[in-house]
């Protein structure tokens, strides 16, 4: 019999007519879903560390034997970054290798730029960018291998080691608002290891989006194994009376479970990889991708695949196992799947631990933080049924309409599947709502319209006040230059000796206000509010990005999910509803019961907790003096709309499905 | 007795197979009749037919004298709802919901409010047996107590018509004697009538009428006196 699983599973699955074909095109789908968004989120986490190592060679890594001067600066040019590599050989010293993206090591007077920054360069006047550079007849072009992103604007310019650029006082940054933007050091190479201040965070975000995705994926791969439960048990007993042993029957459910999770698997990962250009478009952090970035290798390909048909078949054999051993408690549920109160006070005392936990303030190790976050996690999943099991209840007994009874009442019988439906999107919601709207971290916003340039004293600072009068006047920039007090800490100038220009007008008169105080600063770049909020900014817009991603993927899987489970529900119930159509129930009734079901965990869950992390994020933007950020709240209040409807979509789909399994259900001649 | 129910001259085809070939039926107000036949004769055609939910390709169905056949379908399914009552072999009540709640369904869906349709849906279990049992579920319930359910169900609309299919085909020959008894009675106490298909010849003795029926045509038609 052994031998025989196989052709027979085959010939079963094949003349499992439209139906089991359903089924099975479903569970393909809910595969290819699942590896589709794990092998994204792991590409995005995997290609962000890539990325930082691509900008780790810009921060110089000092060697007392150098050979060449490397400083590192920061400039902001329509509100983006851009970073300034500047480079001298020491004279009577060893040729440097050439850096990473250029052939060789530039000469004085030499500027190479990134093909974004050519083209910003080409599209802006001079005055608002490129006299910020060293004039050239023509710029070199930085390749891929010195890039993080083919956005990303990077110059790299040979000095002479005598150039004020190159000296220590310009490399020790503008102010205290540097946070890294700026660096210098005797360099014999370009073998630095500090990723630049904007991607370092980048892998760590992406890496939380990946943690949180992850159970929604294992949840709709379990789904898919779930799919044609009933379709499974008629074969099984058909089987058994055929004299097929349980082992038998199991081996040809996983067979073929495995067979068509492998195919649905196969095709997501093979649409991840057909889309790659696509996806190296979508930004995130310093921008758009290389495509190369964003492959994971064959190792993660073929582990997502396996890991995902493995999640099928174990689903689909477990399920099978449950019909086995008690059918009728399958079928007919004969007991509601209960949730108890102890769930609540695991809840309580895990938020309670984690509370106790970071209380002190001190710093976590990662393993320790890993943990946490689990714990975070699993409190989650213990206390989300539970509510949905609440909420079915109190819903049940205040519902007025046959189809918010039903759906009350459908909740109550299973909050776990219906908790599982809407599980990612509670996590991801939290994060999503608490940061998009966040405006955390310095603020800056007192500074706008306003240009600093440090300088060594205060002297020195009432000349370039002088001198920075007549540039800004030759530049046609209307703008009042006043002196820094070095008792000043709350200026731009941070306490630096210096000068702020005033600057009349919006982000062009800032660039080139900017542009045309460069000569002041003796080597250090003049800079505004964008480099003084830049490095809080970054690691807020990082998470703000990585959770809306994450709020959009778990969309996408719950969508998925959604789909799938009323799909799924149709085809397992299409006998009672079938019934229920012939006894002259509308419907309606039954698709608006079948929406509502996911409607009100959704509501009450997601929409709870991601009310609670924007409300969360105002308090503390409001103790801060700030206000919201509004176009975070609008694109948080478009994905969330947006991946309801799609969700809502998804159930409205099987609709016809619902219709067709439930017409003419007398059709036969007796 | 006024007539309740009839169907004059009924065809009905599936491709190439005549199902119902010149079918004439009538059903009197508190009537019982049980439709009997071997496998493929027709019965369940003919009662799906006369219930609405098939439409004939001839001849008339006419539910107190006015013809039902050729209604839209959203009038048929509110006629069924509304006018018809129906017990099925079994699988008929919704698991997720408490036997009460699965009675006054019906009742909810005519837009009864919740509270009467409930109040109304428990009167019907004390005369059927089923007292103690309105908060059980379908799968807390034996095969006799769900068809009784079911009973409870059809009947809460105080329906013309009382249709059955099978009614018993899923119990054993004692809960099946008791749930016949409980349909046949129960029905004719509430003035509807009972059309009933079974392939059980002691099922069909309960009722006041029984119709054979073979080819797609009635072979054989008996009268019963019901004490």
């Amino acid at each position: 019999m052994r031998t025989s699983v196989l052709p027979l599973t085959w010939h079963l699955a094949r003349s499992s007519g439209r139906r089991g074909l359903q089924s099975q095109l479903l569970a393909a789908g809910a595969a290819a879903v699942g590896a589709f968004v794990m092998l994204v989120m792991i590409a995005a986490s995997l290609g962000s560390g890539t990325r930082a190592d691509h900008t780790a060679w810009r921060t110089p890594q000092a060697d007392k034997h150098g050979t060449a001067v490397q400083a590192l600066a920061t400039t902001y040019v329509r509100h983006e970054p851009l970073t300034v590599v500047s480079l001298a050989q020491l004279p009577d010293r060893a040729a440097t290798p050439a850096p990473p993206g250029l052939n060789a090591f530039p000469k004085k007077g030499e500027v190479y730029v990134s093909p974004a920054l050519a083209e910003l360069l080409h599209k802006l006047p001079a005055s608002q960018l490129a006299d910020r550079l060293p004039k050239v007849s023509s710029y070199g072009t930085i390749g891929a291998a010195g890039l993080a992103s083919p956005d990303e604007l990077v110059a790299v310019v040979g000095r002479a080691p005598t150039d004020p650029a190159m000296s220590k006082a310009a490399a020790e940054g503008a102010s205290w608002f540097d946070g890294g933007q700026s660096a210098r050091a005797v360099v014999s190479g370009f073998t630095g290891t500090k990723a630049s201040m904007f991607t370092a965070t980048d892998q760590a975000m992406a890496l939380l989006g990946v943690v949180l995705l992850a159970m929604p994926v294992v949840v709709l791969s379990s789904a898919a194994g779930r799919l044609g439960a009933a379709r499974r048990e008629q074969r099984l007993a058909a089987l058994r009376l055929a004299g097929a042993t349980p082992r038998q029957i199991i081996a040809m459910t996983a067979v073929e479970a495995a067979a068509v999770g492998t195919a649905g698997a196969l095709t997501g990962a093979l649409a991840y990889a057909v889309l790659l250009p696509a996806l190296a478009k979508i930004p995130y952090g310093v921008g758009s991708w290389y495509t190369g970035q964003l492959w994971v290798g064959p190792a993660w390909f073929a582990g997502v695949v396996l890991a995902v048909t493995a999640l099928i078949t174990v689903s689909a054999v477990s399920m099978l196992r449950q019909v086995a051993t008690s059918p009728l408690g399958v079928a007919q549920q004969a007991n509601p799947r209960r949730t108890r109160m102890i769930r609540l006070v695991l809840f309580v005392g895990a938020l309670g631990y984690i509370w106790v936990s970071t209380a002190g303030g001190g710093q976590l190790k990662a393993g320790q933080l890993l943990a946490l976050l689990i714990i975070f996690y699993g409190a989650f999943w213990l206390f989300g049924p539970w509510v949905v099991d609440r909420l079915g209840r109190i819903v049940g007994r205040f519902a007025r309409r046959p189809a918010t009874l039903l759906a009350a009442r459908r909740l109550s019988d299973d909050p776990r599947g219906a908790w599982r439906t809407v599980s990612g999107l509670v996590l991801a919601g939290f994060a999503a709502g608490f940061f998009s709207v966040s405006l955390l971290g310095s603020d800056v916003s007192q500074y706008r319209d306003q240009v600093a340039v440090t300088t060594v004293g205060t002297a020195e600072a009432r000349q370039a006040a002088t001198e920075a009068r007549t540039l800004l006047n030759r530049a046609g920039v209307t703008a009042t230059v006043t002196v820094g007090s070095e008792e000043d800490f709350d200026s731009l100038l941070g306490g630096s000796p210096g000068v702020i220009a005033h600057v009349t007008g919006g982000t062009e008169r800032i660039d080139t206000a900017v542009t045309a105080l460069t000569p002041v600063g003796s080597g250090t770049l003049p800079y505004s509010q964008d480099y003084a909020g830049a490095s809080d900014r970054t690691t807020t817009d990082r998470i703000a990005q990585a959770s809306t991603a994450t709020l959009i993927l778990s969309f996408v899987l719950a969508t998925a999910s959604a789909g799938l489970t009323a799909a799924a529900n149709v085809l397992d119930r299409r006998r009672v509803y079938g019934l229920l159509r012939l006894a002259g129930t509308p419907l309606r009734v039954l698709d608006r019961a079948r929406l509502r079901e996911t409607v009100l965990p959704l509501v009450a869950l997601a929409g709870g907790t991601t009310a609670m992390g924007v409300y969360g994020s105002y308090q503390l933007n409001k103790a801060a003096g700030a206000g919201i950020n509004t176009s975070g709240a609008v694109e948080l209040v478009a994905c969330l709309v947006l991946g309801a409807l799609a969700m809502f979509a998804a159930i409205g789909a099987s609709r016809p499905l619902l219709r067709r399994v439930t017409a003419d259900p007398a059709q036969s001649a007796d | 007795m006024h007539s309740v129910l009839a169907g004059h001259g009924l065809v009905k085809k599936y491709g190439s197979t005549t199902a119902l070939a010149g079918v004439d039926v009538e059903v009197r107000e508190r009537d019982s009749l049980a439709i009997m036949g071997p496998s493929g004769s027709g019965k369940s055609t003919l009662l799906h037919t006369l219930a609405g939910i098939v439409r004939p390709d001839g001849g008339q169905v006419l539910l107190r004298g006015e013809r039902i056949d050729n209604l839209g379908e959203n009038k048929l399914s509110a006629l069924r709802r509304k006018r018809f009552g129906f017990v099925f072999q079994s699988g008929q009540l919704l698991p997720e919901l408490p036997a009460e709640e699965n009675v006054a369904l019906p009742l909810m869906l005519e837009g009864t409010p919740r509270r009467q349709a409930v109040k109304r849906a428990r009167r019907w279990f004390a005369p059927l047996g089923l007292d103690g049992l309105e908060g059980r579920r379908p799968g807390q319930l034996s095969g006799g107590q769900a068809q009784r359910v079911a009973i409870a169900r059809a009947l809460a609309v105080e329906p013309d018509v009382v249709f059955a299919d099978e009614p018993t085909g899923a119990l054993d020959q004692a809960t099946s004697t008791e749930v016949i008894r409980l349909l046949t009675s129960v029905t004719r106490e509430q003035g509807a009538a009972l059309v009933m298909v079974t392939h059980d010849a002691d099922v069909a003795a309960h009722c006041d009428h029984i119709l054979h029926v073979r080819d797609g045509l009635i072979s054989n038609y008996s009268q019963y006196t019901v004490a």
